[in-house]
Order: C-alpha cells, then sequence, then structure tokens
C-alpha cells in the first residue's frame, strides 16, 4: 500500500508536460506558424477551348485543373465568346491580364498539338503534338496530365506534378483494407489489392514501375512487391512486423522497420538482388518511417529513443542520428511519419501543436532550427512528397471531411484530393509516362 | 469387426438392460401381498429415492462449481491489461492481473495464448502498430519471467486499427490502450490454479 502511494507521488510528477500536452492555445518550443508566405507574383494564364470533336472538351477539363493545382498560374476562367477561337488576339489577352495562353488543338489524326503563346511577347513560347491513347483508355488520362506538365515546364522551367498517382490505404466498411491510386487531380481511382486483415505502408519504388507495402496474415507480416506493369506481386520477406518499407533513390534497396523480438528497428535489403539484409538503426526503443535523402546517402527516421517519438536523420547506413524535431527537455514532443524531399533538404513530417497533429517542415541541413507549420486546421498526418518538391500529400480530418489532401508549401493553399473515407498514409509516385507506372522519367530540374 | 471387442460390447449392453429394469418400481410379487409390507416397502423406496435426488444435487453443484471456477479462470486469463499513453511499461494494475495468469498457465501445461496489443487513436498508424507490438512484448516478457515456456506465448499488434471503444475521449481512449489475451491452445478444459488465484 505504501509503495503504491509513493508511485502515485511519482506519477504525479510529470504532470506539468501532461498540462503541456493538452493545452491548445500555444504552439510547441520549436515550431513557428508557416501560414504566412511571402507573396508571390502568379502569372496569370488561361486554356483556350480545344477544337476537334470528342474528348477535345475533356481534355480542356483536364487541363485547366492540372494547371491551377500547379499553383504556379492565376487560372482565368471566364473566356470572352470572341477570344474562343480564331488566331490569337495577343492584345485583347492582354488586356485581361493574361500572361500564357494555353492553345490545344486535337488533330484530324486524334493526336494533341498545345502551344503555349507569351501574350507579353506576342509570340508561341513552344508547341508539341501529343500522342493520345483512345478517350476511356487507362492511359488517356495521364497522357493530358503529361501534356500539362509540359506547359509548366515550358512557362517556368520548373517540372510539373500532373502525370502523377498518389498510393493510399482505405479501411473497408466490413474490416478488411484496400491498396488504392488516384489521379493526382483526384480521378480514376483504382483498387490494387484487397486483404481481410491488414495492410499498410505503400511506397513506390524512384521509377514509378514498383510499389512495395506491407500486409499482415493473421500471425506474421510480409514485405510485398507489386509490378505495377503486370500486376503480379511478389513477397520478399516474412516477419512478425514490418512496416514503412521505403525505397533508395537508386531503386536497389527497401528500408522498412521490423520487429527483432524486444522492439522495432530499421532493415534494409536488396531488392535487385534479393539478398543482403542489414541493420541500420540499433536503439533500445522503436525505430520506423525511414525516408531516404535524395543522394541516397543519409535517412531520416522516427525513434522514440528520449522517450516520445521524434524525428532523426543518420547516414543511409547506421551511425550516429541527430535529432531534428523541436525537443525541450521536460516538454512533450510527438513528432512522426517523415518524409525527405526528393529535390533537397526539406523533410516533411507530422507533429502534436496545440493538442492535434499538424504537418510539419525541417531544414536536414540544419538540425535544431525553428521547425515551419504548415497546416493548422484539423487533424493531418502522414505527409509524402510530390516529385516537385513542393506540394504535399496528406491525411486530413478536416471541415471539408475526412480523406486526402493536398498543400502547397509555398503559397500554403490546400486542396482535396480525395475525401469520404479514411484515407491514409499515402505516398505520390513519381512522375509516371503510362497510367501503369510503365515507364517513367527522371524530374528534371 | 475384431471378436474381441463383441464381448465386452455384449456385456456391457446386458449391464445397461440390468439398471434399466432396476430403476422402475420393481413388478408386484408373486406371493399375497399384506398393507403392512407394502407400506414398508413405499417408505423404503421413496427414501431410496430422495438420496439419490440428494446425491445428484450435490454432483450437480459440484460440477456447477468447477464450472465456474473454469469460466472465473478462462475470464481471468482473457481480462485485458491497460497502458498509459505512449507507454508500453506494465502498470501495478496490469502486473497484479498478470500474476493471475501466470497461476492460471502454471495450472494448465497445454494452455496457450497470443497477446494482442492496441493504441488509441491519437498519433500516427503505423507507429501505433509498433507500439502495440511493444505493448504486446511486456505482457510476454512478464509472464515468461515466472519461468512459463516463451512458446506459448504469442505476440501480435493491432495498433490504433481494432478499438475496444469507438468514442473520440480520454475514456474511450483509456480502454483502447491495451492487451488482449487470446486462447490459441487448450482451451477446451481449463483448471483453475489450486493457490495464487483470486
Amino acid at each position: 500500500m505504501r509503495r503504491s502511494l509513493l508511485l502515485l507521488g511519482l506519477l504525479a510528477l510529470p504532470a506539468t508536460p501532461l498540462a503541456a500536452q493538452r493545452d491548445t492555445t500555444r504552439l510547441p518550443t520549436g515550431v513557428r506558424l508557416g501560414l504566412t508566405y511571402q507573396t508571390l507574383q502568379r502569372p496569370k494564364l488561361a486554356v483556350r477551348p480545344a477544337t476537334g470533336d470528342g474528348p477535345a472538351a475533356d481534355i480542356v477539363q483536364i487541363l485547366q485543373r492540372d494547371l491551377d493545382y500547379s499553383d504556379r498560374f492565376v487560372m482565368a476562367d471566364l473566356i470572352p465568346e470572341a477570344l474562343r477561337s480564331g488566331p490569337v488576339n495577343y492584345k485583347a489577352w492582354n488586356d485581361l491580364g493574361v500572361v500564357w495562353l494555353v492553345v490545344p488543338e486535337l488533330q484530324p489524326d486524334g493526336r494533341l498539338k498545345i502551344s503555349l503563346h507569351d501574350v507579353v511577347y506576342g509570340a508561341v513560347k513552344q508547341s508539341q503534338v501529343f500522342d493520345l491513347p483512345a478517350a476511356g483508355s487507362p492511359d488517356f488520362r495521364l497522357a493530358v496530365h503529361a501534356a500539362a506538365d509540359a506547359v509548366v515546364k515550358w512557362a517556368t522551367g520548373q517540372p510539373g506534378i500532373a502525370a502523377t498517382r498518389v498510393a493510399f490505404v482505405r479501411r473497408n466498411a466490413d474490416g478488411g483494407y484496400s491498396l488504392l491510386s488516384v489521379d493526382s487531380d483526384g480521378e480514376d481511382v483504382r483498387t490494387l489489392a484487397t486483404v481481410g486483415t491488414m495492410l499498410m505502408s505503400p511506397a513506390w519504388s524512384p521509377d514509378g514501375r514498383r510499389l512495395a507495402y506491407t500486409r499482415f496474415t493473421g500471425s506474421r507480416w510480409e514485405l510485398v512487391e507489386r509490378d505495377m506493369t503486370t500486376g503480379s506481386s511478389q513477397v520478399l520477406l516474412t516477419r512478425d512486423q514490418i512496416l514503412t518499407p521505403a525505397y533508395s533513390p537508386d531503386g536497389r534497396r527497401i528500408a522498412f522497420a521490423t520487429w527483432n523480438g524486444h522492439n522495432n528497428e530499421i532493415d534494409d535489403y536488396d531488392v535487385v538482388q534479393r539478398c543482403c539484409l542489414r541493420r541500420i538503426t540499433h536503439s533500445a526503443r522503436d525505430d520506423l518511417s525511414p525516408s531516404y535523402s535524395p543522394d541516397g546517402r543519409r535517412i531520416v527516421f522516427n525513434s522514440n529513443r528520449v522517450g516520445q517519438p521524434h524525428i532523426y536523420v543518420a547516414s543511409a547506413d547506421g551511425g550516429d542520428a541527430d535529432l531534428l524535431s523541436p525537443y525541450t527537455y521536460g516538454e512533450p514532443g510527438y513528432y512522426t511519419s517523415p518524409d525527405w524531399s526528393p529535390t533537397g533538404t526539406q523533410i516533411a513530417f507530422h507533429g502534436r501543436s496545440r493538442g492535434e497533429f499538424q504537418i510539419m517542415l525541417a531544414d536536414a541541413s540544419t538540425p535544431g532550427a525553428t521547425v515551419r507549420q504548415i497546416t493548422a486546421s484539423g487533424r493531418n498526418e502522414d505527409p509524402s512528397w510530390a516529385p516537385d518538391g513542393r506540394h504535399i500529400v496528406f491525411s486530413g480530418v478536416r471541415d471539408g471531411g475526412a480523406g486526402l489532401y493536398v498543400v502547397d508549401t509555398v503559397t500554403g493553399r490546400v486542396r482535396p484530393l480525395l475525401v469520404g473515407g479514411r484515407y491514409r498514409v499515402p505516398d505520390w509516385s513519381p512522375i509516371l509516362l503510362s497510367s501503369s507506372g510503365l515507364t517513367a522519367g527522371p524530374v528534371s530540374r | 469387426m475384431d471378436r474381441r471387442l463383441v464381448l465386452p460390447v455384449l456385456l456391457a449392453a446386458l449391464a445397461l438392460g440390468a439398471c434399466g429394469k432396476k430403476q422402475p418400481p420393481a413388478p408386484p410379487a408373486p406371493q399375497v401381498d399384506t398393507a403392512g409390507q407394502g407400506a414398508l416397502r413405499e417408505d423404503s423406496l421413496r427414501a431410496a429415492r430422495e438420496a439419490e435426488a440428494r446425491r445428484r444435487a450435490e454432483e450437480e453443484a459440484r460440477a456447477r462449481a468447477a464450472e465456474e471456477a473454469a469460466a472465473r479462470a478462462r475470464a481471468t486469463i482473457q481480462a485485458p491489461i491497460y497502458f498509459d499513453y505512449d507507454e508500453a511499461t506494465l502498470t501495478d494494475d496490469a502486473r497484479s492481473a498478470l500474476d493471475q495468469k501466470v497461476a492460471i498457465l502454471r495450472a494448465n501445461p497445454d494452455l496457450r495464448l497470443r497477446v494482442a496489443g492496441n493504441a488509441d487513436e491519437r498519433g500516427s498508424v503505423e507507429y501505433n502498430l509498433a507500439l502495440g507490438m511493444r505493448r504486446a512484448e511486456a505482457a510476454k516478457q512478464y509472464i515468461v519471467g515466472f519461468g512459463i515456456d516463451e512458446g506459448r506465448i504469442g505476440t501480435i499488434s493491432y495498433g490504433e486499427e481494432r478499438p475496444a471503444d469507438p468514442g473520440h475521449d480520454e475514456e474511450a481512449w483509456a480502454k483502447n490502450r491495451r492487451d488482449e489475451f487470446e486462447i490459441t491452445a487448450g482451451g477446451e478444459r481449463i483448471t483453475p490454479p489450486t493457490t495464487g488465484g483470486r
């Protein structure tokens, strides 16, 4: 009895941090709200209605939405009747404030010609003819997305992200789980796999041809790799628990968290030679959610080695880890699910702030610096970078409903990708040149 | 059919037949009966029937008590244990609940368990799966520490996927941060512990 009283006394000690944990008014130390963004001059862009029959209207709608979702332009939505066809009247477009004009033409041979007009200079900046698969075929939308990405590239010199898909997991009404994917504009949802038990953590290979995920058999977990070209799947490994796989940037290795009998550690596995399992992290607590730096030399991961989950950066071969998330002794912290930007040193993760989980950004090159919180409403988890290193998809429970959302880290704009369900653990693909993931190109920068 | 089996079967059938004949009141004797003899006989038969009924009642009570004790032992084995937020450390309550499970496991060497670790909905899905595994392992290690063969205790984690209470408040979360204990073998007949169990 006396001992339990003593224990009660000890339990009462961390009351202050617990109270702070529920504090919904102040930000955690080391976190700043990054919701006010630099005002950017975004040029106005218009997409002229397409000439030609058949899918012309669909094409314009897809192009318009893709260019809007690139967050690099202000979209001109109302186009005067007089400007809808005929030779381009640069003066009239200029009077409307339009800087870029996209003119799509569906040619008699079924191909799509896209011209980008520089209204200010009164000239065609660039044009290209794109092969179009039959409307309704799986690759049709992706081909139009690729055309939209070409426009972004011509106008800004930066890559677009329209020709991508997001893989995610849905908990089904019957208690089972499905692995799904959706176009970057929220259309064309496809079911890739369904299981009666649990399924988690999809991860695209860097070439977009493979998708790894983990699956519970009822007693153990399997690391599964799906060939996106053929649709066939292979079990790579079976363990008591396997979580959070991530490909190395060269696509040769998969790092993942696995149960070693006492705690979760991060291993990596040569997925090409099907060999050479290595242990990367060594701690007494759980290490999980690895994500590689673009050069493949470092990994960021999540560990609760100081008691609560934090974000660490280490060499991809293991060794000492640097703490990246804000840590103040005696103050509670909860930071998980890191994802390293494919284009630089920014790392996205989610952390508790004002009583809810929010998406945050830290710079891997300056551990200990203040991190930036980029969402502030609702509950937001599991960020994954788009291949442009600018947009992030996350799982959110917000006013717009539960589902997947996309935030632009430059403008702060948030758009729903797919709402209406507990869609979780999204992973954004690389640029795909075919919806089956058949061919994928490197992101040109 | 093996002939050696025929004789015992026949004997058993005869014995059953004989028993069956004893149970209904014996047929009237061929001799001339008197009233006194008849009453005496009735009393004697009633006494025998009452004694038999008492014996059966006692037997049933014993069986019921044994059944109840087995059910209590089953409930004790299956009772969940609970954890603090983001913790896989066993609380005092969890330890004493595990002590009772250890006593039952000792009394039932064929009994095997699977411990399923669970977490509340707060935190990330994947982190909670890892946390659930550590919670299951904490219970297993405690039990194994008493000399129970570790092959008898399996562990899995459901993370935040299977809440016991679907609510979104502290009351629900407290019920969801738990280990559940599923009997995977030897659960048909559970012998209650002779000592130690409460």
